[in-house]
């Protein structure tokens, strides 16, 4: 079976800098995907091939079987908001809503209802005769999404649109985005560089590192099983710890020895605890805090080990049996269901 | 250091009288001019003896002044319409394009603004006359053209520089085409631009004289270079009343384009 948007082995290069390369990916109808990457991993020029600005050197994307290749961004009928606010600044909401459907030249009453249907889908009705300058940022990309939509595009492209504004307004206007997935159905791509907006938005991460993609999966894959350390490190804070793994234990750099390890695998590894599945205890690493952080709902400790790394625990306050003070010497466990064996 | 006007106690009367004198200066034989067009001496006598119309009258009345403002006038339209199309194009070129040679083409484009006018008039006459077209309307847009282009071209450049492409892109995933995307969505929010391309490319025919005095004929001749025949052959108040005039003019289109401005940034 095909997918609903299909990305072949895409490739681009800016003159001797290869932006992406050897790019698949199957995307199923209504699916809420997000491209996570640092900046320069080439998820935005994904995109941007995706809606036609960028011509692949090679590979293909097909949207319902069909390829796109060739075809005009202006023929793809495909929606995009940009990072950049990009409402027409001469028009009036309304009329910004309107201009996809006058390009179109539908009757004019299919336009006023469309456009009325939009600005409540927005909540955004009683600013229809507002210019956008006269808008807050978060307005003018609710208004941006209303007219990214207003033409029911057979995918919204979104690329950063609320990395201009601040957190709080950010966290309102993700819950809007997700109603609106809700509401409409339309297959959602969303570029981000925030792991936080990707695991609270998308169905689907695809990690970008390198103009590659490094894993697909969703929240809960990449963060409990991420396939890479570069995806352990990207997604959330991770202690990798080399270990080599030998007869149902696990023996670290200063020679301690874990028990009950009892991985298939055997030989040099690397290991990766989440610092909220880190706790003090009886037995177990040795090491000393060198910084303790009180925050509320947790306590944050930086444990220095004895081959000199630093580990990172996040202890519930009242969970904590041991409480333990900078400089004082610890010991630092883990259950053996939390631990996670990178398979790279 | 910060300078606090109000700060400087005494040096401050003499700063406004350096600043009134500086203006005087240059303002006062632009009204000494005015002033003589409404003289009632024919000698252009300061003070006047008395004041009148008349020589207004005589200025509208004379078939060859009309002429030429009529000439000056249709030259400047089609130079502004020409200029700000070619500005147009050129503009897109130079802020949206990327070739190899993007900027040498920028500078280049820019050349007529500090070449010396009267170098260009002496190659732009010796070229228009063997291709015959020394003496005609067509030879006057063109050289007036290559005078009022670079202004166009900075104008429009930078207003497209200043607006973001993103804009473009957004309009063609709206679904329109890219010159129907430019002209629906990039002309309206560059106007100011064009809005200034037009009124630089207006006054730099307006009142140009060194070129046009080689583009002239008897039959053509533009109000600037019939002004300097003028004053060269008698000095009569009707080239009081026709700088009066010129002056006029100059101020309501910048007074325009102030106006423009304001609302553009509303």
């Amino acid at each position: 079976m095909s997918a609903y948007l299909e990305l072949r082995n895409l490739r681009k290069e800016f003159g001797d800098f290869v932006a992406i390369d050897n790019i698949s990916l199957r995307i199923e109808k209504g699916e809420f995907i997000t491209f996570l990457g640092p900046s320069g991993s080439g998820k935005s020029t994904t995109l941007y091939a995706i809606a036609g600005f960028v011509e692949p050197n090679a590979g293909d994307v097909l949207l319902n079987g069909r390829s796109l290749v060739g075809v005009a961004p202006n023929h793809r009928d495909i929606g995009m908001v940009f990072q950049r606010y990009t409402l027409f600044p001469h028009l009036s909401v309304a009329e910004n809503i309107a201009f996809p459907l006058r390009v179109r030249r539908r009757p004019k009453a299919e336009i006023e209802a469309k456009v009325a249907q939009m600005l409540e889908l927005v909540h955004l009705t009683p600013m229809r005769a507002r210019k956008p300058a006269q808008l807050s940022g978060g307005q003018q990309q609710r208004v941006a999404l209303a007219r990214a939509l207003a033409y029911d595009p057979q995918i919204l492209l979104m690329d950063e649109p609320l990395s201009a504004l601040d957190k709080k307004l950010r966290e309102d206007i993700q819950g809007e985005i997700k109603r609106i997935h809700a509401e409409t159905g339309v297959t959602i791509i969303y570029v981000t560089h925030d792991q936080e907006e990707a695991l609270r938005l998308s169905d689907r991460i695809v990690l970008f590192n390198h103009g590659g993609i490094e894993q697909v999966g969703t929240g809960e894959d990449l963060y409990d099983r991420p396939r890479s350390s570069f995806a352990a490190g990207f997604i959330g804070n991770s202690n990798l710890i080399e270990i080599r793994l030998d007869a149902g234990a696990a023996h670290l750099p200063d020679g301690t020895s874990l028990r009950h390890f009892n991985h298939p695998d055997q030989g040099a590894k690397r290991l990766m605890v989440r610092p909220e599945d880190m706790h003090l205890a009886a037995e177990g690493i040795a090491g000393q805090v060198t910084e303790r952080i009180y925050l509320g709902d947790v306590i944050a400790y930086t444990v220095r080990t004895g081959w000199g790394q630093d580990l990172s625990i996040r202890a519930q306050r009242r969970a904590a049996q041991h409480q333990a003070y900078i400089g004082e010497t610890v010991k630092i466990d883990f259950n053996r269901e939390q631990a996670y064996i990178i398979p790279e | 250091m910060l300078m606090e006007f109000s700060l400087l106690g005494w040096w401050r009367v003499v700063l406004s009288a350096v600043a009134g004198l500086a203006a005087l200066f240059l303002l006062a034989p632009l009204g000494l001019l005015i002033a003589l067009s409404f003289d009632s001496s024919q000698w252009l006598q300061f003070p006047p003896p008395g004041w009148t119309l008349q020589w207004y009258a005589q200025v509208f009345a004379d078939p060859n002044w009309l002429a030429s403002l009529l000439t000056s006038l249709e030259l400047g339209a089609v130079v502004t319409l020409a200029s700000v199309l070619l500005g147009l194009l050129a503009g897109f070129a130079i802020a949206r394009g990327s070739f190899p040679g993007r900027e040498t083409l920028r500078g280049f484009f820019l050349t007529p603004m500090i070449m010396p006018s009267i170098v260009l008039g002496i190659a732009l006459y010796a070229v228009f006359l063997r291709l015959h077209l020394a003496g005609t309307f067509l030879g006057f847009v063109l050289a007036h053209l290559v005078l009022a282009l670079p202004f166009s071209i900075v104008a429009i450049t930078g207003a497209l520089e200043a607006t973001d492409k993103s804009l473009e892109d957004a309009a063609m995933l709206c679904g329109a085409g890219l010159w129907e995307a430019r002209v629906r969505v990039i002309l309206p929010a560059i106007r100011h631009g064009i809005f200034s391309a037009a009124i630089f490319s207006f006054l730099t025919s307006w009142d140009e004289v060194v070129v046009a005095i080689f583009m002239a004929s008897p039959g053509l001749q533009t109000l600037p270079v019939r002004m300097l025949g003028e004053v060269r052959q008698n000095l009569s108040p009707d080239i009081a009343v026709v700088s009066s005039l010129l002056v006029l003019g100059t101020l309501l289109l910048m007074g325009l384009a102030a106006i423009f401005n304001k609302d553009a940034k509303r």
